[in-house]
């Protein structure tokens, strides 16, 4: 399990986002002493850093430097200045990547993400290997493959996103606003046309998988994945 | 020269005056020669004419610093005369600038201060703002929604308030590049993605072939969203689109953003670029604080783009950039 070292003060935020980082399956801690923020990483030893530049008595990139006499591990700077300069002071104070308030937990766990990878090899460890699962139906993030029962079926990207949402919010109304959202990416804009489509795609693969009449429209408002398929086994 | 004759007009005046009455005098007293008058005014004219040349050889830099108007604050101070006169009109100009450079300075402290306290404290919010955004991200009901549409105004209203600051120290703060602008525009597009579905709005984006613009991305990236934020707003139906269409115009490269929203009335054309102005649309409209378009406009003004803008009441606005 991949271990991860918070250095932010702010209680709220770190709160948040150690549980965020638990349900991804890594192990999170914030430091509590900064005065000690070496003594901490050496205590923990975390394969990677989230790192504010805003701290208490020193800043991110003093202890970034600090860090660095110690390990090479990924350390992600995350801070409220989007100005060229700054980045460019995190980079060279020997920051792997840099994160602006606010973010999205999608770019911020992408980033993480890709900075483990980077370091310790492709896809290592369990917590890349995410699948979301409800009643036997089997969603496997990484591979975009849904299954159940035995048969599988592939997905496009987007239909994935869509499969991600519904299942993880299973029985409940997902509006098509944040599907709208999810699936909208910088290469492609969805409106509503096409969300309708993307939709009838998915409705078709799960018919596929043997799964019928779980998928809901509702009216005017969105979508709901109605976990009946676990009674028909 | 016309000023040193002006201001000795009363001499030549009362001198010529002088003259007369005694030549009167001598003329009632009984001398009747009018040759000798002559002469002895021509003597003492001379005297005169000697006496205002000298005058004016003097005092000649201190005529002419008052004649001609000054180019720059710094030749308040340049060459000196020694008359008395010129000397301390320099004096004064001297202690002058310097009371007013004190004066400015001060200012320009304060204002620096003022810059200073206000990056401080917008980047200050945007932690809370991040603990709200995280808060709501994860959950899709329609307050929460709501709150995180509200969450978008206040990280916009920061940014406003953050480049508007930073406007009059545009000089340390930019950095020229060749652009992409089809991944510059889709990246602000989809940064505002809440906006667009927000309002059944959609971008359609239309390249004619791979545009590369030499611009700052930070700066041209908040004109695009100010531009982007107007034309969502003002499109009041459902399901419209915003064309963003670029083309080469001659030796320009021109980013068009066109939407079909309400347009702006003709009575309001000429004003939309100055500052605090909302005209017709920002009555009927709420949050119209007349700030985007003038500061899209100054923004683009330093960068060296030209900004244009079209519309018509009811048929929509198209807004150009020229690269």
């Amino acid at each position: 399990m991949f271990k991860i070292l918070l250095v932010e003060d702010d209680k709220q935020l770190v709160s948040l986002l150690v549980g965020h980082l638990h349900k991804f399956g890594y192990e999170a801690q914030a430091v509590t002493d900064f005065d000690k923020v070496r003594k901490q990483f050496e205590l923990f030893s975390p394969h990677l850093v989230l790192m504010d530049v805003n701290l208490p008595k020193y800043d991110g990139y003093y202890w970034c430097r600090q860090i660095r006499n110690l390990s090479t591990c990924p350390i992600l700077f995350i801070s409220a200045r989007e100005g060229k300069m700054d980045q460019v002071m995190a980079l060279e104070n020997g920051a792997d990547d840099y994160i602006t308030k606010p973010f999205d937990y999608e770019i911020a766990m992408a980033k993480i993400k890709s900075q483990l990878r980077r370091a310790y090899g492709t896809y290592a460890g369990s917590s890349n290997e995410r699948t979301v699962s409800v009643e036997g139906l089997t969603f496997d993030v990484e591979r975009l493959a849904l299954s159940w029962n035995g048969e599988t079926v592939e997905l496009s990207h987007t239909e994935a996103k869509i499969v991600d949402e519904l299942l993880k919010k299973s029985g409940m109304l997902v509006s098509r606003d944040r599907l709208l959202e999810k699936i909208w990416d910088d290469q492609a804009f969805v409106d509503d046309n096409t969300l309708n489509v993307y939709v009838n795609r998915v409705r078709k693969k799960l018919t596929q998988l043997g799964i019928h009449d779980s998928l809901q429209t509702i009216r005017g408002q969105g979508y709901r994945l109605y976990p009946n398929w676990g009674k028909a086994l | 020269m016309k000023l040193f004759l002006r201001d000795q007009s009363p001499l030549i005046a009362v001198y010529l005056a002088q003259l007369l009455v005694i030549t009167y005098i001598y003329r009632l007293d009984g001398y009747r020669n009018t040759a000798i008058s002559l002469y002895a005014g021509l003597l003492s004219g001379c005297l005169l004419v000697g006496y205002l040349a000298y005058r004016y050889i003097t005092n000649r830099a201190f005529y002419n610093r008052l004649e001609e108007p000054l180019a720059s604050m710094e030749e308040f101070t340049g060459g000196t005369q020694s008359t008395p006169l010129a000397e301390s009109l320099q004096q004064l100009l001297k202690s002058q600038l310097r009371h007013y450079k004190t004066e400015l300075n001060q200012y320009k402290h304060k204002i620096e201060t003022q810059i200073h306290f206000i990056n401080q404290w917008v980047h200050q919010m945007k932690t809370p703002l991040s603990v709200i955004y995280l808060m709501v991200q994860d959950e899709d009901e329609p307050r929460f929604t709501a709150i995180g549409d509200e969450v978008d105004r206040l990280k916009k209203g920061l940014e406003t308030v953050l480049y508007t600051a930073r406007l009059d120290t545009f000089e340390h703060d930019f950095h020229v590049e060749a652009l992409d602008l089809e991944a510059v525009v889709r990246s602000v597009t989809s940064h505002q993605k809440r906006l667009f579905i927000r309002k059944r709005v959609f971008p359609v984006i239309r390249m004619e072939g791979a545009m590369t613009v030499h611009s700052d991305e930070k700066w041209l990236s908040f004109v695009l969203t100010q531009l982007i934020t107007n034309a969502v707003r003002y499109t009041v139906r459902e399901n419209r689109h915003i064309h963003f269409h670029g083309s080469s115009r001659g030796p320009d490269t021109v980013l068009e953003i066109r939407d079909e929203g309400v347009g702006i009335p003709a009575s309001d054309l000429p004003r939309v670029f100055d500052a605090y102005f909302t005209g017709e649309n920002g009555r009927s409209f709420q949050e119209s604080t007349g700030m985007g378009l003038y500061l899209a406009k100054q923004i683009c003004g330093k960068l060296g783009h030209r900004i244009e803008l079209e519309s018509a009441a009811g048929e929509g606005t198209v807004v150009r950039i020229l690269f």
